[in-house]
């Protein structure tokens, strides 16, 4: 079932809905709420979320016998939909990121009220998961974020079978996210963080979209999901664990390496180019051996930016 | 020892950018004796303009007054007029590239990405000051009366100085977390007095504003011993009213349109007094009446005329004790 979370009016266009995916056996709350899009150019998030749609709709259509949805799921693919449309982070009219917006609030600003809505929706989930990317200058291993987790958490964070869980501490930008309002409730919360801002990674997304099922099969929300064996083990990082190399000079950053793979201390894992003459002025190796969980993938850098980032296995 | 009064301006930040340019960050510095530090912070947001001009009023005043009376300057001043110089060359709020609020960057650290190095050698260079002021300039939808914003956890230290400012209101504001991260929080919270003004509108000045906020900053930096107690400035005429949570009233749209105000900005208001309308561009349809809830004064109001639903109009700040 479609439903519409909010309808909004418009200045000068017909308003605006943000819809989302109501599937599975009646409820008085959904077990599982998943949220893609607060920010309007993370798509691998959005596009993970509409085939995950599709695919438990075609479940409860009986189009696979063997599998049974027991409990009632909520997917809002994109929240912020006009960004998605416009292409944009932030919503579109006065740049404002959605995702700064919570707990919200039903008569302060549009991005508040958006805010209240899909906290009012998704809030008493069991399972609550929030899908982003990192910016679209940067690529993330496909992980598992959580922040300040309870053991619980902690626990069920490895049923998504993701190969990196990474754990923060809060910030006070933090406690303005929706992650945060979701502490507040009874149930888990989960950030999952793939890929690059601004395109579809199908590896990436495939790879989230079975974890995602699997995770609904671990958890009883879908009956009859075949668990593969992994292909590699689920690594827990905590921030110390993280070592990030930062461009000791600007320039243009070329690397052809993949994140995800395991990396010696010392291997060169990409060049730092003069922009204008031409030659490479920085080698850029790992600092650790470890599992390689971030790369720039925007070339140009300022001094100081964020080149790499690579996990030692505890 | 006397010191030999300057003015110059120099580079306190710098930073390589990819291709062939260096990002630079500039302040001038007046220096007289060795008495009081004080700082001028402005442009953290690119699209506020108003306090580059205050900057550039109080060079005009303090350079007449080293050629006049150079020992009527006891300690120094630094003007920070452009702290976000990407933002303010090219009309973006934020720190381009980065996409990121300067003024949730702060403290800032010393290594890293640009918005923190950024931050960090902003709060290095402000350390110990005596008094920072920190101008904004609201944004492009919003137009504010001269006022001073600030946190709760400060108002002892801070609401004293607020009061000498010249300026028409002082907002207390209760402690957000996400305010941790701006430079007025991380300034007073290391020892260092910060006062954040709002005025004005983005992407504009509002010159008789800045001049009253010049007056004020003279005022008050004579009362702190910068300026010599002999010197004659110009007269402080303004009164600021306090406001707070408890008094101050928000009226959001209820629903999309365009929003035409009928009432002047900073002006007495009374109760269901019509403040504006909220029309379609697409008939001659009123599709709401924006009235004042409660006697106060119109302190906010909008100037960008396209509203959203939800979208903040106005404030009005009720007279404390005032009918509400």
């Amino acid at each position: 079932m479609i439903r519409n979370l909010l309808c909004m009016t418009a200045p000068v266009r017909d308003g605006f809905e943000i819809p989302c995916h109501e599937i599975g056996p009646s409820s008085h709350h959904p077990a599982a709420a998943l949220v893609g899009g607060l920010h309007g150019d993370e798509i691998n998030g959005i596009f993970i979320l509409s085939r995950l749609a599709d695919f438990l709709n075609s479940v409860e259509a009986g189009k696979y016998p063997e599998l049974k949805l027991r409990k009632r799921v909520l997917i809002i693919p994109a929240v912020n939909v006009l960004g998605v449309n416009l292409r944009t982070r932030t919503w579109p009219f006065d740049k404002t990121d959605i995702n700064r917006m919570f707990p919200g609030s039903t008569i302060s600003e549009t991005t508040q009220r958006i805010a209240y809505a899909v906290l009012e929706a998704t809030k008493r989930a069991d399972y609550r998961i929030d899908i982003h990317t990192a910016s679209t200058d940067f690529e993330e291993i496909p992980q598992v974020r959580l922040y300040d987790p309870s053991d619980q958490e902690r626990k069920s964070a490895a049923l998504f079978g993701l190969p990196a869980v990474m754990e923060r501490s809060l910030s006070p930008v933090f406690t303005t996210t929706l992650m945060y309002s979701w502490k507040v409730w009874p149930g888990q919360s989960f950030m999952l963080r793939v890929g690059q801002g601004g395109t579809v990674q199908l590896d990436h997304c495939q790879r989230v979209f079975r974890s995602l099922v699997s995770f609904l099969g671990r958890t009883g929300v879908l009956e009859g999901v075949q668990i593969a064996a992994e292909d590699e083990e689920v690594c827990f990082f905590d921030k110390p664990s993280g070592f990030r190399v930062f461009a000791e000079k600007a320039g243009t950053f070329v690397s052809d390496r993949q994140v995800g793979r395991w990396v010696r201390a010392g291997q060169e894992l990409g060049y730092i180019y003069d922009s204008f003459g031409g030659n490479v002025i920085e080698k850029v190796v790992s600092p650790v051996a470890g599992l390689l969980t971030g790369i720039r993938r925007h070339p140009l850098l300022f001094e100081g930016d964020l080149v790499l980032r690579v996990n030692r296995k505890g | 020892m006397s010191v030999l009064p300057t003015i110059q301006t120099e580079t306190f930040f710098t930073i390589e950018m990819p291709y062939c340019e260096r990002m630079e960050i500039r302040r001038t510095v007046i220096t007289g004796g060795n008495g009081p530090r004080v700082a001028v912070v402005a442009g953290i947001h690119g699209d506020e303009l108003e306090g580059l001009y205050v900057c550039h009023c109080l060079t005009v005043w303090l350079q007449e007054l080293l050629q006049k009376n150079p020992a009527g300057l006891l300690g120094s001043v630094e003007l920070y007029p452009a702290v976000n110089t990407l933002g303010l060359d090219t009309l973006t709020r934020g720190l381009p590239v980065f996409d990121t609020d300067l003024n949730r960057a702060f403290p800032g650290s010393g290594s890293g990405p640009l918005p923190k190095r950024l931050a960090d050698a902003v709060m290095h260079a402000l350390a110990g000051a005596d008094l920072v002021v920190d101008i904004h300039a609201s944004n492009i939808y919003l137009r504010e009366i001269p006022q001073v914003r600030i946190n709760q956890e400060f108002e002892e230290l801070l609401v004293p100085i607020a009061r000498r400012m010249n300026l028409d209101m002082i907002w207390l504001h209760g402690a957000s977390t996400v305010l941790e991260t701006t430079v007025a929080h991380s300034l007073n919270s290391s020892g260092t007095p910060c006062l954040v003004v709002e005025m004005g509108v983005g992407m504009r000045i509002t010159p008789d504003y800045c001049q009253q906020l010049v007056t004020g900053l003279l005022a008050t930096w004579q009362q702190m011993g910068l300026l010599a107690p002999d010197l004659v400035l110009p007269e402080t005429s303004h009164t600021a009213l306090i406001a707070d949570d408890s008094n101050v009233h928000y009226l959001n749209a209820q629903t999309s349109g365009m929003f035409v105000t009928t009432a002047s900005h900073w002006t007495d208001v009374h109760r269901g007094q019509l403040l504006g309308t909220i029309v379609s561009p697409f008939s001659a349809e009123v599709l709401s009446e924006v009235r004042s809830p409660v006697d106060g004064i119109l302190f906010t109001l909008r100037e960008y005329p396209l509203v959203y639903e939800g979208s903040l109009m106005a404030r009005v700040m009720a007279r404390k004790g005032g009918r509400s």
